[in-house]
């Protein structure tokens, strides 16, 4: 059950071609806000040329911060990396088994949320303070969701591997459809959260909050959180994607297929975040004290999910 | 007669007991010479927890040992009985005891020359009375050794002697007697029924449908208000913060888990064959689902440290109970995989809460220690000066969050496999159930990285709220005590594979069921591997192994010719001049929980106005008392006094004050006894 090689190797191709394209993402959502904006805008390119200027510059520390400060961006990119070793993305099975467990991907998830609140805190920033207490909170508000699709598709897999969801989606083996396609909507609606883009983009609200936990950081360290970010949109995309719409992902570790299942995935993610793009650019922010209602609408359709596989509809 | 040897655990736990006793008598004997006293305490009781420590391990395997032995009443044989299950709390005891006495060598200075020679002899107390009830076969002396609990801790509660601490003493009282009037009923009930006080009897008899559900719903509330679980809560948040730090840590971490130990006792062990119905395990999964949720949503709002602390470990029973709950709801569905499960993943965090809210509670004793004060707006920044305060408590707060590959993660993994497997192949309710407390779960999940994001942030992170120049570090002892338990909790992580099938069969020889498969080499696996799998120790490689990619993304890309960096004047406040308000509080922080989630707190305002009551009685009885001790004056003294002063002005009228007067009273007297004499 330990990984094996090949697998390694899939785990490491996964994680890297994930992290090499995170800029591109980001970089795709500029490009779709200025052509909403009729705006010539920048490159497609731009977040690659802004990671290679921000790793030239000076890294200023706020006078009270500590080692947590300096070293929350390496620890957030290094937890997400791990997340995609496990996520089953390119392939149908997680490339690595015993990470692709879905509590333990929402656990990681928390704990790249953990040390990115509190260097919020140890800024001694009191926007980045409120950016930590913010991003904690739309945590507590989507996690119900997400578990409990999360749940509802594991029961219908008869598993809570996470490979196990993909493979029973992409054949049909599911005992009620109507269950599935609700799951997928609410998981949809967590995922839609954590991406923290408009309506919901609240710890990092960049008029509000000055970019919340980002505030204080320049650098080499912005660099890497911001690169860390748009990874973390990639990951969380391909989580949705690798569970609930696996179709085109690779059964087997052929180079073939993985080649075809990472380009079905480029395929899947440039639709998805084209769609993103629009809407996020099309609304305006939610005011934060009613995310909640937002947030208990998601608990209300993946509970429906459930009663519907109760139901076996 | 125990043979004594070292294979014998039972011999062990005795060794251990006379320690404890012999501790505590030797430390009230100090009187007044405080640091021999601590000494004496420390080390007895540091001693007294290795060798229970080494007894309770031994145990584990089973089989069961007993003692037995007539005692001074003829109705009830002292028994001790160390089985797996006993001989897990005794482990856990110990261990938080060897931990909390290595601790205190250094921690109880504080309290110098306000009796430290009684705190040392209660605390031993405490220990010892808590490894008697867990070993304790025979529900006369089950009682006994619980109220020992109960009032050497009421001792440690009240140690302070301020107003708070005796008012928090006397509900705990209150609530604890109350407890046990419950618990005793059950067990007449159940001797009742048996015509024997020995769990044995219990243990083999059938107790008919209606008396078995009664006892088990008076032990479920006996032994919930002794753990703290919603609505019986109250006490606890109150008494926990009250006493020293390192005896909030052992009530905090292991004298609650003895209520846990209780519930479990009824309903599996001495009900067991009776056989309980399904909704005893869907009660207590509710009461588990209900005080997480609720337990660390109050643990968010409070600014004091050991408040919060306290309120988690609410939170944390509850998350035990839903194991247990599940676990019984397995038993009675006759699923022995499902039932092994639940017993496993709640003994599991049983174990886990005890070793990370120690921990806990021994950091916040350490910047208590430092700072004299409970709030965490006083605090911050610390990190800098209590760099190893700092990282225990981290490791302690990353743990209780249920962050992977750390202890915490790894129990809580358990219990949703337990409720996946319950939700999948349960009954109708339990197929209801069992998600709805797994979505609990999950929130209580978020909440807790929420909280203990604060705890840390506020006393740990950021600019100084406090006004000592010079916090060090604390000494020695109190740094070793805080290493162990950060320790424990990494290897109770990390060697999961090799935990948990330990646990498992404890689990499955409490609930007289065949071992379930929990690990396959270095990967645990819920009962069986299609389910799901797990391994710890590839989480922590793999967080190593990718830790490095970013470092050297950083090294490589950043430029050699870029300018050094610097520390800046003062955090960004939108052109304002920053000012030390500024920063994020404990309050501020949790704001918004607190606005999203108003309805539950205003349950507990609902709660605290009638348990207010009890609170109410105190005041009423020191009222009554006051108002007694002046009575006595008026009502005997002054009576008295006034009856004299009457009488004498009375007299007054004879003494006119003229001699003439006088000397006619003297003929007078003289006639009187002239006549007297001539007749």
């Amino acid at each position: 059950m330990l990984p094996d090689l090949p697998h390694l190797a899939l785990a490491g191709f996964q994680a890297t071609a994930l992290l090499a394209a995170a800029p591109l993402v980001s970089g795709f959502a500029r490009v779709m806000r200025a052509k909403m904006h009729n705006r010539q805008g920048p490159g497609l390119l731009q977040d690659y040329r802004d990671i290679v200027k921000l790793m030239q510059r000076q890294e200023v520390w706020p006078p009270d911060s500590g080692w947590v400060f300096k070293a929350m961006p390496m620890l957030v990119m290094a937890v997400l990396l791990v997340i995609a070793t496990g996520t089953p993305i390119f392939t149908l099975a997680p490339p690595i088994h015993v990470m692709g467990d879905l509590v333990l991907s929402i656990y990681l998830y928390a704990l790249a949320r953990f040390f990115l609140s509190l260097s919020g805190i140890d800024s001694g920033s009191s926007f980045a303070g409120i950016g930590a207490s913010r991003e904690l909170t739309v945590g507590v508000l989507v996690e119900p969701t997400m578990l409990l699709s999360l749940f509802v598709a594991a029961l219908l897999a008869g598993s809570t591997d996470e490979g196990a969801i993909a493979t029973a989606i992409a054949n049909g083996h599911m005992q009620s459809a109507g269950a599935a396609v609700l799951a997928g909507l609410a998981f949809a609606f967590g995922v839609y959260v954590e991406l923290g883009k408009l309506p919901y983009d609240m710890a990092e609200a960049e008029q509000e909050l000055q970019e919340g936990p980002l505030t204080e950081y320049s650098g080499p360290s912005l660099a890497l959180l911001k690169w860390a970010l748009a990874l973390k949109q990639t990951l969380v995309v391909g989580w949705f994607v690798g569970l609930f719409l696996p179709f085109g992902a690779s059964a087997d570790l052929s180079i073939d297929g993985v080649f075809n299942g990472a380009l079905a995935f480029a395929l899947k993610a440039l639709v998805i975040f084209a769609i993103v793009g629009v809407l996020s650019n099309a609304v305006a922010r939610v005011r934060f004290r009613f995310t909640p209602r937002h947030s208990w609408a998601g608990v209300g359709v993946a509970s429906l999910a459930f009663v519907f596989y109760l139901v076996g509809v | 007669m125990i043979p004594l040897s070292i294979h014998n655990p039972l011999a062990l736990l005795a060794l251990s007991l006379a320690l404890f006793a012999a501790g505590g008598f030797a430390s009230l004997l100090c009187g007044r010479n405080d640091a021999r006293a601590i000494r004496i305490a420390g080390l007895s009781g540091a001693l007294g927890g290795l060798s229970g420590l080494v007894a309770g391990l031994f145990a584990l395997a089973g089989p069961a040992t007993s003692f037995s032995a007539t005692g001074p009443f003829p109705f009830a044989h002292f028994v001790l009985r160390l089985d797996p299950l006993a001989g897990l709390l005794v482990a856990v005891i110990s261990a938080l005891a060897l931990v909390g006495s290595i601790y205190g060598l250094a921690y109880v200075r504080e309290y110098a020359g306000r009796g430290v020679a009684a705190m040392g002899f209660f605390m031993n107390v405490f220990i010892a009375s808590m490894l008697l009830v867990v070993t304790s076969d025979n529900a006369f002396w089950f009682l006994i050794f619980f109220e020992m609990i109960s009032l050497a801790s009421y001792f440690l509660v009240i140690f302070d002697q301020e107003r708070e601490a005796v008012s928090a003493g006397f509900l705990y009282f209150v609530v604890a007697h109350a407890g046990s009037v419950l618990i005793m009923a059950a067990f007449f009930l159940m001797a009742n029924a048996t015509g024997s006080f020995d769990f044995a009897a219990f243990r083999s008899a059938h107790i008919p449908e209606p008396v078995a559900s009664i006892a088990f719903v008076l032990g479920l509330l006996g032994f919930g208000a002794k753990a703290g679980v919603i609505p019986l809560h109250v006490w606890l948040p109150r008494a926990h913060p009250a006493a020293p730090s390192h005896a909030s840590a052992l009530m905090s971490g292991v004298m609650i888990k003895i209520g846990v130990f209780g519930i479990v006792k009824v309903a599996v062990d001495l009900l067991g064959a009776s056989g309980g119905p399904l909704w005893w395990g869907l009660l207590v999964l509710a009461v588990g689902a209900v005080s997480s949720v609720l337990g660390v949503i109050y643990a968010l709002a409070e600014h004091d440290i050991k408040k919060l602390l306290a309120y988690h470990s609410v939170e944390n029973i509850g998350i035990i109970l839903l194991g247990v709950g599940v676990g019984m709801v397995g038993l009675s569905m006759n699923q022995p995989v499902l039932a092994a499960l639940g017993f496993m993943a709640g003994f599991y965090h049983l174990v886990n809460h005890a070793v990370f809210k120690g921990l806990l509670f021994l950091c916040a004793g350490s910047v208590i220690f430092r700072l004299h004060t409970k709030s965490m707006d006083h605090m911050g920044g610390l990190s800098r000066q209590m760099p190893w305060t700092a990282v225990s408590f981290l490791i302690g707060a990353l743990a209780i969050s249920a962050i992977p590959p750390l202890n915490g993660f790894v129990s809580e993994w358990f219990t949703y496999q337990s409720l996946f497997r319950a939700a999948r192949d349960g009954e109708w309710a339990v197929r209801v159930a069992a998600p709805v407390a797994a979505v609990a779960l999950a929130l209580t999940g978020a909440l807790a990285v929420m909280c203990f994001v604060k705890a840390y942030g506020v006393i740990f992170s950021g600019p100084a709220r406090h006004h000592h120049h010079d916090v060090k570090e604390v000494p020695s002892p109190m740094r070793v005590g805080m290493a162990l338990l950060a320790l424990a909790c990494v290897a109770l992580g990390l060697a999961s594979p090799w935990v948990a099938p330990v646990i498992g069969h404890v689990a499955s020889a409490t609930a007289g069921l065949p071992d379930v498969v929990l690990a396959q080499g270095a990967v645990t696996v819920p009962g069986d591997a299609g389910q799901a799998l797990l391994s710890t120790p590839v989480i922590a490689v793999m967080l190593l192994a990718m830790g490095v990619l970013p470092v050297l993304i950083k090294a490589i890309l950043s430029g050699h010719g870029r300018p050094a960096s610097r520390r800046g004047a003062a955090p960004w406040a939108a052109g304002y001049l920053p000012d030390s308000h500024m920063p994020i509080t404990a309050g501020s922080f949790a704001q918004p929980i607190r606005m999203f989630f108003r309805p539950l707190y205003s349950v507990r305002d609902q709660l605290a106005a009638r348990w207010n009551g009890v609170e109410h009685g105190f005041d009423d009885l020191t009222a009554a008392a006051r108002r007694a001790e002046p009575r006595w004056d008026v009502e005997v003294i002054d009576p008295v006094v006034a009856g004299t002063q009457k009488l004498g002005e009375k007299l007054q009228v004879i003494q006119g004050g003229d001699f003439r007067i006088y000397c006619l009273y003297i003929i007078a007297a003289l006639v009187v006894l002239l006549a007297l004499v001539i007749r």
